[in-house]
């Protein structure tokens, strides 16, 4: 009876202590980190060649003029590089009016299985929120959905930088 | 209560000798042995590598949702990891049956069993709560979810369903309350559990989906696994058969209850079976050849002969005594890791409790000693149980060896005749002693208490106990 108390009580002490390291880390570094810091770079070159084609459809008038944004009260609609994260690219589209954000939306997330579906329904509605009310690219990461997160703030910051805000 | 201490020879040398001569320390060079230490150390460093491989692919933990599944996952990786650990004791390794001993695997198996199990349930829990946290949606919803979107998770919610009922019923067989045989065919519905339970560790587990190395190493250990229970548990007993062609030559009953079976067959010799070893005995005759049992040897091997010896403790051992002579005989071994090559001390007490008299009495004939440097105690609870007294005194007399019959209940006795003060009293030096023990579990465990309140040391208790 005594081992199996010990067994019980070993088991989740180290679960605890292993978990709580892990907790620890993060709020040490207050922004979430970019999915893999090496591919959001990566991906910024090659993302930016790619972004023209990709947003020749609707917001393509939009985007591509962004040079003359000095234009006060006009709406556009910029889109952001996809950042690539171990689950699939995270791809976010802003729209700015008078140096605001005024509506943000991914456009491309991970829906590839069934839990990524499930996370990405709750944490990319809480993001483009997010993204509204800060007007930056410094938001909270959704807790459960780290690597989302950390794709949309790489990308959120890619459209923010082309919109020159 | 000395009076219920029979000795039964002098211990008086022979003039002409002895058997064997006493040659004390590391037994040579036999088949390969591995040290239950060691095998402790490899099972813990692979638990080591399982939470790394977690630890090197979880970034951060955010709030409850993220804690929560992440609890689920660590456990979740531990019962994988256990699952192979279970089976792999149980593959029949040859090294470790002749090293730790089937009696002392079954014990780590039963142990591991429980905790995997638990482990398999927290991890169900844990992931449901966790993601029902991180989705913001109930248990009841997120479990639905789980089992009809998730790809493989229903298979292995039947796996873990099955690990359950296989725990169940181990704890009830451990009761009495199953018999052996309902028991042993229950426990094949683990291999099918993990196999169920397999593919939703790389369809949706955090760690292997994102990771090719991991998933090649993962999937490696359980294909070595895999193929080691092949080996060992089929293809070695098939060739042993075909090989050694094994036939009941005699059978003869020795007390109440009790029979002893000769079996025959060619090549005997390359078994390498020792004194004190047993083998899983299968006879191909009407309603026994569908199960397997292990006895041990009741005499040394000899060339082309095998003698085991047993007691009707199940339907099984009961329906040995209607056995024809030339029945054909299944046997896989040999197995057991209590025989000489346990031995470190110059003298040895051999203590034997009911039918664990069988592999006392074979390493009795057969363990290096010195007139006077070996005892065997043979306790019984009635006159009638006592097995093998001709045999036993004529070895004792022919070795120069001691030998007592502690006979009677204990309540009868009034006393354990088995204390460590007793025991101190008619074995002079018990503390340079190597034990060896082999009984009944309940006596077992009460002799291994007082031989350590005597004051030997736990490396010089050597036991095995014949339970399931």
């Amino acid at each position: 009876m005594r081992r199996v108390i010990l067994a019980i009580v070993g088991t989740a002490a180290g679960l605890v202590v292993l978990l709580s390291f892990k907790t620890h880390s993060t709020s040490a570094a207050a922004t979430p980190p970019a999915a893999i810091s090496g591919t959001s770079g990566t991906s910024g070159t090659s993302g930016q060649a790619s972004t023209p084609a990709g947003s020749s459809g609707g917001s393509s008038s939009s985007s591509a003029s962004s040079s003359p944004s000095s234009i006060a009260g006009a709406a556009k609609t910029v889109t952001g590089t996809a950042a690539d994260t171990i689950y699939g690219p995270v791809q976010v589209q802003i729209t700015v009016k008078n140096g605001k954000v005024t509506a943000a939306q991914a456009v491309q997330y991970p829906q590839g299985s069934p839990r990524d579906q499930q996370i990405n329904s709750y944490a990319i509605p809480v993001l483009n929120q997010e993204a509204v009310s800060a007007s930056s690219a410094s938001i909270d990461a959704v807790s459960g959905a780290t690597y989302t997160s950390g794709g949309y703030v790489t990308s959120l910051q890619s459209a923010l930088d082309k919109a020159a805000l | 209560m000395r009076h219920n201490w029979i000795m039964s020879s002098t211990t008086m040398a022979p003039r002409h000798g002895y058997l064997a001569t006493g040659a004390p320390g590391p037994s040579p060079a036999g088949p390969p042995r591995t040290q239950p230490a060691t095998v402790l150390t490899v099972i813990a460093a692979g638990a080591l590598a399982a939470i790394l491989l977690w630890w090197h692919q979880t970034p951060s933990i955010h709030g409850l949702g993220d804690w929560l599944t992440n609890a689920g996952r660590l456990t979740g990786l531990l019962a994988g990891y256990g699952v192979v650990v279970l089976v792999a004791l149980m593959a029949r390794l040859p090294p470790l049956e002749r090293g730790v001993g089937a009696d002392q695997l079954a014990r780590w198996h039963a142990m591991g069993g429980r905790y995997t199990v638990c482990l398999v349930v927290t991890h169900a829990l844990l992931i449901t709560w966790g993601y029902a946290v991180t989705a913001h949606t109930g248990i009841i919803s997120q479990a639905n979810a789980l089992l009809m979107s998730y790809p493989d998770v229903l298979m292995a919610t039947v796996g873990a369903l099955l690990f359950v009922g296989v725990g169940i019923s181990s704890a009830r067989a451990a009761r009495r309350r199953l018999r052996y045989e309902t028991w042993y065919y229950l426990h094949f519905y683990t291999y099918l559990a993990i196999a169920l339970a397999f593919s939703h560790q790389f369809a949706v587990g955090a760690q292997f989906m994102t990771s090719l190395p991991a998933r090649v190493f993962w999937g490696g250990l359980y294909a070595c696994v895999a193929a080691a229970i092949l080996w060992y548990r089929f293809v070695t007993p098939a060739r042993q058969a075909a090989r050694h062609r094994m036939r009941v030559i005699s059978v003869r009953r020795e007390a109440p209850g009790v029979v002893s079976v000769v079996i025959g067959g060619r090549h005997l010799q390359e078994l390498r079976a020792e004194s004190g070893q047993f083998f899983r005995w299968r006879f191909l005759a009407r309603g026994l050849w569908w199960v397997s049992s292990p006895y041990s040897l009741s005499a040394p091997p000899e060339p082309g002969r095998l003698r085991i010896t047993v007691k009707a403790l199940g339907e099984h051992s009961h329906a040995l005594a209607r056995l024809r002579p030339g029945t054909r005989v299944l046997a896989e071994g040999p197995y057991g890791a209590l025989t000489s090559a346990m031995r470190s001390q110059r003298r040895v007490l051999l203590i034997a409790g009911g039918v664990g008299i069988t592999p006392m009495r074979a390493l009795f004939q057969t363990l290096p000693a010195r007139p006077g440097d070996l005892t065997l105690v043979y306790r019984a609870s009635e006159p009638g149980d006592v097995v093998f007294r001709d045999e036993l005194e004529r070895l004792a007399r022919a070795r120069g060896a001691r030998l007592f019959f502690v006979v009677g209940r204990r309540a009868d006795l009034g006393q354990d005749p088995l204390s460590a003060a007793t025991l101190r009293a008619r074995i002079p030096g018990l503390d340079q002693h190597d034990v060896y023990v082999c009984g009944p579990a309940g006596m077992t465990s009460a002799v291994i208490r007082e031989l350590r309140t005597a004051g030997v040391h736990r490396r010089h208790i050597h036991h095995e106990s014949f339970e399931f």
